[in-house]
């Protein structure tokens, strides 16, 4: 009776003590890591071999790991720094290294790297795979279209890679005359709304609609200021000297927001910018 | 053949009334209990991630139940003695050993099958939870590459025969499949590595030449997994399952048929 007294009491002892020690031991645990930071990207051809037959596996640890740690610097609202940014691109193309068809790695490529890291190069080498692997899906062609079309300003691969696009089953409609769009220079605003609504059809991650709907409204503002201008310059047959210029004479009631916290402003070539750069 | 039938027969029910068998299964079910909460984590691709999961899951249990099971339902007869048993009655060495393994495969098809089945549930509840219009998937497909983790594990059965027909000690067998599976696993992707220029790594041509042996004598793995190609819905045509099908079989005989000289030359303790 002593002896289960005694086993009983230490055993309820010790479990409230490791209900203590492990709530000190994950805090300390999360500061040990922060300090940990990124790790070192284990080489594609070494991980095939160890991976044996779970590769596939072995991808999804490696993306999951790398947006845990991409998510955490966002919730504690943290900028990466250019190293992480391509310690993010090294595992997304390890993750593709390994299961070459896994398609979430590529789309964190088109987004994450593209829009927040400007690393569009990157993105695109992810893209480039991708449309190699999973030639059926026309998604990844239209995002490498967009990329083309919207940060490097080439038409001409844009519009191919839409075309491309297009053949694939299950495309939207509007590739084909996005595409025949950009065969014609000029119109970068118009078209860029155009994408990103078609774009934004396609998503339904919160955050990233965001990002969309943000870049979208601030093309619209602009969009409608090009148009503002256009009007002065019909009616007075010159160029207005500054924004507020538009409003002095009546073509326009005010000057519409932007939604980086910038302020519109007319360059010296007559196109609209924005003090924020649309950052 | 009879002979044959009743030693597997037995066999199979030894190694069916096992408790490691159950301890396995119940790794198993957590695995897939498992991959039902992780396929939250992803974006899109979240039925690969399900496939990915559940399939190795299978793998992965059918491993152990045949490195835990099926190389103990060797030694126990050998370590209790049983052997003699056996030995005095009308089956002749060979057909102890072909019946034994024939056993093994009844256990790991019985194991497959059901861990197959339940392994339809996490990727259903993935394609119900958010099926994206662009993934592909095909439950042909899916059926395909569990019959393949059943072909993969009859293969390590029959490895465990042949190594199991000559060590002294079960554990030793135990470790030399375990060794000749991850050889196996590898030697493809070893090979391809080195042909491949893209790498920039020198190679002797000594060791080029020891990995093609190596490709030759332990079986290739790798063709026998098609978890990538269940995961993404890509097409298994009839000539690769043919020849995969054609090479297992060799492979197996092979292994059996130096198995059972092994044994027949066999001293008991």
């Amino acid at each position: 009776m002593r002896f289960l007294i005694i086993a009983a009491s230490l055993i309820f002892f010790a479990c409230i003590g490791n209900a203590f020690v492990i709530t000190r031991i994950s805090s300390e645990r999360d500061m040990l890591r922060q300090r940990e930071g990124i790790g070192i990207v284990i080489p594609a051809a070494v991980a095939k071999i160890a991976a044996l037959e779970f590769k596939g596996i072995f991808a999804d640890i490696i993306f999951a790991r790398t947006m845990t740690y991409y998510g955490g610097k966002v919730i504690r609202k943290e900028k990466l720094t250019e190293d992480e940014w391509n310690w993010i691109y090294r595992n997304a193309d390890l993750a593709t290294d390994m299961d070459p068809y896994f398609l979430d790695p590529y789309y964190m490529g088109a987004m994450n790297l593209a829009w927040e890291a400007g690393k569009v190069k990157e993105a695109n080498i992810l893209l480039e795979k991708a449309s190699r692997y999973r030639d059926w899906d026309w998604t990844l062609f239209f995002y490498l279209g967009f990329n083309y079309f919207y940060f490097l300003q080439d038409n001409e691969k844009a519009a191919y890679y839409l075309m491309e696009g297009a053949k694939r089953p299950g495309s939207i409609a509007l590739l084909p005359t996005l595409a025949a769009r950009l065969a014609y220079q000029g119109k970068k605003t118009e078209n860029s709304i155009i994408f990103l609504q078609a774009i934004l059809t396609k998503t339904e991650d919160k955050s990233l609609r965001w990002i969309y709907e943000r870049r979208l409204n601030a093309l619209k503002a602009i969009l409608f200021l090009e148009r503002a201008v256009a009007i002065y310059q019909d009616r007075f047959k010159k160029q207005p000297t500054n924004i507020d210029e538009l409003i002095a004479k009546g073509i326009l009631s005010e000057i519409p927001q932007d939604p980086y916290g910038g302020k519109f402003y007319l360059d010296k070539d007559g196109s609209i910018k924005t003090t924020s750069e649309l950052r | 053949m009879t002979q044959i039938w009743s030693v597997a027969l037995i066999t199979f029910k030894e190694g069916i009334k096992s408790r490691v068998l159950f301890g396995i299964f119940i790794i198993a079910l957590l695995l897939f209990a498992a991959t039902t909460v992780v396929i939250t984590l992803f974006m899109r691709d979240i039925v690969k991630v399900a496939v990915d999961l559940s399939l190795s899951t299978v793998s992965f249990a059918g491993l152990l139940a045949l490195l835990f099971i099926g190389v103990n339902l060797f030694g126990k007869d050998l370590d209790k003695r049983t052997i003699y048993m056996v030995i005095s009655r009308p089956v002749s060495r060979a057909q102890y050993l072909v019946g034994k393994f024939f056993g093994i495969i009844l256990l790991i098809f019985v194991v497959t099958t059901f861990l197959g089945a339940l392994s339809t549930i996490p990727v259903i509840m993935g394609k119900r939870f958010y099926y994206y219009t662009e993934v592909r998937f095909d439950w042909w497909i899916f059926l395909i590459a569990v019959l393949y983790i059943f072909i993969k594990l009859a293969i390590v059965s029959s490895i465990i025969t042949l190594f199991a027909s000559f060590t002294s000690n079960s554990f030793i067998a135990l470790v030399l499949s375990l060794v000749t599976y991850i050889i196996g696993q590898s030697t493809e992707s070893v090979r391809l590595l080195l042909v491949s220029t893209v790498e920039k790594i020198e190679v002797s041509p000594a060791l080029s030449y020891m990995v093609d042996i190596a490709y030759y004598i332990f079986p290739n793995m790798a063709a026998f997994d098609l978890k990538t190609q269940a995961a993404h819905g890509l097409a298994i045509g009839p000539v690769y399952m043919i020849w995969t099908i054609l090479y297992a079989i060799f492979y197996m005989t092979i292994a059996v048929a130096v198995g059972t000289l092994a044994f027949r030359r066999r001293e008991f303790p």
